[in-house]
């Protein structure tokens, strides 16, 4: 009776990357393309239930929905390599096939139309699950479908489901520079909303950061979507590997989550991954000796962060959670946090407890890594705020202009009025104060009245 | 020189020289000895030197070199050598003197020794033990001055003395002696009758010349001269030694090594019987071509004299001496002893004669000992009927009866005393774990098929002897029964699956498992301890089993895993008093002791415990945290306020108590374990090894992961002598409550927001629009007390972690020092010192600096 996870692909991107992810985790798991076990894959210790189930026939099937409202990346999925490991009656698409246009409102709207479906989907995953933990949904907040469809979804997940976790792994468009979709700071600030109210962890990715390190690390002047997607793979398996292989903790994602969110609203996670290579890219493979020191250090490095923030004189980390994989010795850990501790690699909050935490995890006996140890870190930082500001100030360009407000003016949710655009604004806004207040030794207690949470209580009760 | 100083040496010297009170001796009669030498070394030291002795280099130095040419010219040589290098040495001064005195030693008599006919008088191992060991020093003076005639005249005209020859004869000490009784006979006996008479006497018979007086008594006719009574003296005391060893030799052996010793001695004085045989003939022979009319009945020419015979006899008397002493010291040894005490003989001995003797001895005399190793050694069994091995049984005490069945540690032990000085210690140790072995492989592991296949194939004969090859055999069986052992241990009866085992489970290494049992135990853990079944539990756990990886495992580990409920007090709930079991039986109960359960046990409650609060803590976390979403927010600042702040204090506790699994589970369990791989994945690991290796691993862990004893003494007050247990006991209940409290807000709270949404609803069908201002306006009497109650027990948990992160800091054991900076790794608390040495609370200041000075101290010896 694992702790099951049933995974909710929404979008072009949430689909690639979920495409990208299973096609990680089955090799992990030593499944083959068509669900069966691997001959080679004897040795134990691995629990697929958590993400698979098993069918009659007992090939593993994933616990995954993949919704899209246009079909193309579907359609690759269907037709791709593992297209028989997923639950064909899992799969939907778009009853017109065209998409959401980038737009927010269009796939919000186009909610109510799959919702039956959708949820149909969803409840038969969760009657089929013996103790559900929650729920994973992969997507951008820059397109149409991923960040309006999804951030419908989010809000019917919250009805249905009020004591599962919802996690997000959300893919955050490119700020620094020419963004591939105009709109995207509407679409942004309109599922961030969402994204801070109706879920309880977002893995924040941001695509410009994301395109940076592979870019980096696999030596290519402009890194397919395939290889970033391959980064956000590579993060989410790592992530989830103490749930995979169970050790003596972090068995479940509460545990997991637990360490890292101290108080609800905070709960926008930034990851770290080294060493990142590319098996496959021959180039990428780097001649280097990766001690626990040397990930540790380098998973605190802000290059290496999968988001590009700001780090100001004040912002520090709220907590931090460091999955390390392979050989280690506990020893090394132990004097790698030392030496970090000493040298200041890290600040931490003023007003609780935080540390390294560090989580050790086997790794998947069938992959062989070029690398003695890797890490993955997933941490709570206070300058993820500098990056919301960043989308708040494009919003703000663009709605002073009212540039391309038409498209969504069209939608229902805007068809009465554009509050929707402003409450939205108000609750990133209270987000980007939140963090900032948690950057203050009196956080928790304000002697005179924290403006961040007067703030929130001024919008709630209006 | 005081004349006080002189007489004190005096006192000294006579105390040490005159024999001590002899037992049934009057005081009187030792007192007068006393004051006879008093006055003896008295008049001594007070007579003048003598006069003729001229303080000249020359003459002293002549007198010796004249000396030495008439006994050993080659020596001479060496002496004028020597003499010129002493010449020119500048230190010594007085060197005439030095030499004077050599040479008058030289000619004295041994002063330790007495005259050789006493040597005789006595022939106490004590004696013989001195005789044997002078032996080595003085053989070839002895062989000297036994040569040379003069000595011995000066040695009976010393006899004139009073001192020498009142003295010995005052201490009539031991009943044995010869009497030298000087019976009236008007004719001695002349040299050849007693030369006729010698070869009976040489063998223990009476003859009517030397009669044997009693047995140990040799009557010697007083008739004769003095030169021919010493040489008697000389040849009666092989035939003493000789009725004495043959007496030996007769009485009844107690055990086979007292056998086997006196079927070597007998040996032995066989081939003396031989000598004497030998000795016979030349006698006769001579004797047959005696010419009466020569003077002394022509004896002198034959060949054959008495003089001769002590000669002749000299080298076999060495031996008998020597038996003569083994066989009395033998009395009170047994086994191994006696071969230590022969092996003394043999090898720490320097005279090679004395050596060959024993070596020769011990050769036939140990065959025994060996038959017991081998069959030791190759069957696992101990033959040794008369307790003579260095491995013994252990004797049935009531201990070994209670902590039955533990064969391994019980069963045999070695007898220190007993070890035979041939082998060493670690050797012995060796042989002792050979046979411990086997045996354990025969009878505990039920594999008696290899032992025999074993002893048919490996046994070899074993002597005394050849130790080297002796010593490969050995260390072969060892290699070879050890490797046979640990295979047994690791592939029939899987003792490192266990060990795995006992870690998955019972350390709750394997944490999904861990996970569902806690999970689906809690609702009935929850209820007193009365109330729990026995059945619940194993069906909770077999539910726990198949929902878990742990169904993987083997049915053989499975099978062992049991749930119970430990006997506690009444009123208990099911959490203090659930436990996990992993059964262990024979024969592993050797690596896993009684005590090893007891250590494991006390560890899984330990864990369990804060495995529980952290299932608590977490569930907790789930339900504020997806509450959030939507019942628990509120539009009261209070109550969002107070919310916050309990979020911070429940992210605390689980920071806390995530730190805390985190060191027991990685510093400790993980640390403690990879020791153990290591100890026992070893080449040449023994069982031994492996259950040494086991007991460290528990104690580390119990130790390092708080469950130890010891925590700083306190002796100011012994009221706060709390152990990290008890703390962390205290800690983990005050988390519990605090989370009690937070199930009560949060009901408090969503009942309040389904209040609101009612409110909202009645005004929303009302169209009312005052309903914002009423939801702010009431809150309820009971959210203050939850209020105070949650910033109470924050505080109280805050302090009690403070307390404890302060005796962390002031750890010896740099991991659990490391402890407490993982928990304030960002300095938040400021670890309180405890009021033990200082009397007084130190500043929050000062203790926030102690800890991280104490870090840097650690970062210097840690990386």
């Amino acid at each position: 009776m694992p702790r099951e996870i049933i995974t909710i692909q929404a979008g072009q991107c949430g689909n690639s990357i979920g495409s990208q992810f299973w096609q990680q985790l089955c090799q992990e798991h030593g499944i083959s393309q068509d669900g069966n076990l691997e001959d080679f894959a004897t040795e134990g210790g691995d629990r697929k239930d958590v993400f698979y189930y098993q069918s009659d026939d007992t090939r593993y099937i994933p616990r995954a929905i993949l919704i899209d409202l246009e079909p193309r990346v579907l359609n690759s999925i269907q037709t791709g390599p593992y297209r028989n490991i997923y639950n064909p009656e899992n799969f939907y698409v778009g009853k017109n096939g065209m998409g959401a246009a980038n737009n927010w409102g269009d796939g919000y709207q186009s909610g109510e139309a799959v919702y039956e479906d959708v949820m149909e989907m969803i409840d038969r995953e969760a009657d089929g699950s013996d103790s559900l933990e929650g729920f994973m949904m992969l997507h951008s907040i820059a397109g149409g479908t991923g960040s309006g469809l999804g951030s419908f979804l989010l809000e019917r997940l919250n009805d249905r489901f009020p004591k599962k976790i919802i996690q997000t792994y959300s893919v955050f468009p490119n700020t620094t520079n020419a963004p591939d979709v105009v709109v995207h700071p509407y679409n942004s600030i309109l599922s961030m909303r969402r994204l801070t109210q109706n879920a309880d962890s977002v893995v924040v990715l941001d695509n410009g950061a994301l395109s940076h390190i592979a870019a980096d690390r696999l030596h290519v002047q402009e890194p397919s979507f395939q290889q970033t997607n391959q980064l956000v793979a590579t993060v989410m398996s790592a992530s989830t590997t103490t749930l995979r292989y169970p050790g003596y903790m972090h068995n479940d994602l509460v545990s997991i989550l637990a360490s890292l969110i101290p108080t609800p609203r905070c709960h926008f996670l930034m990851t770290a991954y080294t060493p990142f290579t590319g098996d496959q890219v021959e180039q990428a493979k780097t001649v280097r000796k990766t001690t626990v020191l040397d990930v540790m250090r380098r998973l605190l490095q802000p290059k290496n962060r999968m988001v590009s923030t700001v780090p100001g004189k004040k912002s520090c980390y709220i907590s931090i959670l460091n999955v390390i994989q392979g050989e280690v010795d506990p020893t090394d850990v132990h004097k790698s946090l030392l030496r970090i501790r000493e040298r200041k690699l890290a600040t931490f909050i003023p007003w609780g407890p935080a540390s390294i935490q560090v989580a050790l995890t086997k790794r998947s006996p069938y992959m062989p890594m070029s690398h003695r140890v890797s890490g993955l870190m997933l941490a709570n930082h206070t300058s993820i705020a500098t990056l919301f500001k960043r989308i708040l100030k494009q919003y703000d360009g663009m709605r002073k202009r009212n540039a391309f407000i038409e498209g969504y003016k069209k939608t229902a949710p805007f068809s009465e009025n554009l509050d929707e655009f402003d409450e939205a604004r108000q609750v990133v806004s209270d987000l980007v104060m939140e963090y900032e207040a948690a950057e203050d030794a009196d956080y928790l207690n304000p002697d005179n009245g924290d403006k961040a949470t007067s703030a929130e209580t001024d919008r709630r009760m209006a | 020189m005081a004349p006080d100083r002189v007489a004190n040496a005096l006192d000294n010297l006579i105390i040490q020289i005159v024999p001590p009170r002899g037992p049934n001796e009057g005081q009187d009669s030792w007192l007068a000895r006393y004051n006879l030498s008093h006055e003896l070394v008295r008049t001594i030291i007070n007579t003048p030197p003598d006069p003729d002795i001229l303080s000249d280099v020359d003459r002293a130095a002549d007198s010796i070199k004249r000396k030495l040419i008439q006994s050993n010219p080659s020596h001479a040589l060496r002496f004028s050598d020597l003499y010129s290098r002493l010449l020119a040495l500048p230190v010594l001064k007085s060197k005439w003197a030095i030499l004077y005195l050599l040479y008058a030693l030289a000619d004295s008599p041994d002063p330790r020794a007495p005259p050789p006919p006493l040597s005789i008088i006595q022939p106490s191992s004590s004696n013989y033990r001195e005789a044997v060991a002078r032996d080595a020093v003085k053989k070839r003076a002895r062989a000297r001055s036994k040569s040379i005639p003069m000595p011995r005249i000066e040695d009976e005209s010393m006899r004139d003395s009073p001192a020498p020859e009142e003295l010995p004869h005052k201490i009539p000490k031991e009943p044995k002696r010869i009497a030298e009784e000087k019976q009236p006979q008007p004719e001695p006996p002349s040299e050849t009758a007693i030369l006729r008479d010698l070869p009976f006497t040489l063998q223990g018979v009476s003859s009517t010349t030397l009669p044997f007086a009693k047995d140990d008594i040799l009557r010697l006719p007083a008739t004769l001269p003095l030169p021919l009574i010493s040489i008697l003296h000389t040849l009666a005391e092989p035939s003493l030694l000789y009725r004495r060893l043959d007496n030996f030799c007769q009485t009844p052996a107690n055990g086979l090594l007292a056998q086997s010793l006196r079927s070597a001695i007998s040996n032995e004085l066989r081939s003396y019987l031989t000598l004497v045989a030998t000795l016979e003939g030349q006698i006769r022979k001579a004797l047959s071509s005696l010419d009466e009319a020569a003077p002394r009945g022509g004896i002198g020419k034959t060949g054959v004299t008495l003089k001769r015979c002590v000669v002749w006899t000299r080298e076999a008397t060495m031996g008998l001496r020597l038996m003569s002493l083994i066989a009395e010291e033998s009395d009170k040894k047994k086994g191994g002893q006696l071969i230590t005490l022969i092996h003394s003989f043999a090898s720490s001995n320097g005279d090679p004669v004395v050596a060959a003797f024993a070596e020769r001895l011990l050769g036939s005399f140990t065959r025994p000992w060996y038959g017991i190793l081998r069959h030791w050694i190759y069957d696992g069994e101990l033959s040794d009927p008369s307790l003579e091995f260095f491995v013994r049984e252990q004797t049935d005490t009531q201990e070994s009866m209670r902590v039955k069945g533990n064969v391994w540690e019980d069963q045999y032990e070695i007898a220190q005393d007993m070890i035979p000085s041939i082998i060493s210690q670690d050797f012995a140790q060796k042989i002792f774990l050979i046979g411990k072995s086997l045996n354990f492989i025969r009878h505990s592991c039920g594999d008696s098929l290899w032992v025999e296949e074993y002893s048919k194939a490996a046994s070899k004969e074993l002597r005394y002897g050849d130790t080297a090859t002796v010593e490969v055999w050995i260390d072969e069986a060892y290699k070879t029964t050890m490797k046979r052992l640990m295979d047994l241990m690791e592939t029939k009866f899987r003792l490192f699956a266990h060990l795995q085992a006992l870690k998955d489970y019972i350390l709750l290494g394997k944490g999904d498992f861990i996970a569902l049992l806690m999970e689906s135990l809690a609702a009935n853990l929850d209820r007193p301890s009365g109330a729990q079944y026995r059945h619940t539990l194993t069906a909770q756990l077999e539910h726990a089993i198949r929902g878990s990886n742990a169904q993987y495992d083997s049915p053989e580990v499975l099978r062992r895993l049991d749930a119970r409920m430990l006997q506690l007090s009444h009123g208990d709930i099911g959490w203090d008093c659930f436990t996990l079991e992993y059964k262990i039986d024979a024969p592993m109960d050797v690596v896993v002791t009684e005590w090893g359960n007891r250590q494991y046990l006390k560890v899984f409650n330990f864990l369990w415990r804060i495995k529980r609060v952290e299932f608590v803590l977490l569930s907790t976390w789930r339900e504020c945290m997806t509450g959030s979403r939507r019942v628990l927010q509120s539009p009261n600042q209070a109550v969002v306020q107070t919310w916050k702040s309990t979020r911070g204090t429940l992210a605390e506790m689980i920071h806390f108590v995530g730190q805390l699994q985190y060191y027991i589970l990685f510093e400790v369990i993980e640390s403690s374990w990879a020791e153990l791989q290591k100890r026992i994945r070893k080449e040449d690991c023994t069982l031994d090894d492996v259950i040494e290796a086991h007991r460290r691993y528990l104690e580390d862990i119990t130790n390092k992961g708080l469950l130890g004893p010891k925590l700083r003494h306190h002796p100011s007050d012994n009221r706060e002598q709390t152990t990290y247990l008890d703390q962390l006991s205290e800690i983990l209940r005050s988390m519990l409550s605090y989370r009690d409290t937070i199930v009560g807000l949060y009901g408090w709270t969503s009942s309040e927001y389904t209040r609101r949404q009612e409110v909202e609803l009645r005004n929303m069908t009302r169209r009312d629009d005052d309903g914002g201002l009423t939801s702010s306006d009431n809150v309820p009497s009971e959210f203050p007390a939850l209020q105070e109650r949650l910033r109470h027990l924050g505080d109280k948990f805050r302090n009690r972690l403070q307390v404890l992160l302060g005796d962390l800091a002031y750890q010896p054991d740099v991991d659990m020092r490391f402890l407490g900076v993982a928990m304030n790794f960002n300095d938040v608390y400021a670890p309180l010192r405890r009021r033990g040495k200082a009397a007084s609370i130190v500043s929050a200041a000062t203790s926030a600096t102690a800890p991280s000075a104490s870090t840097s101290t650690l970062n210097a010896s840690k990386v």
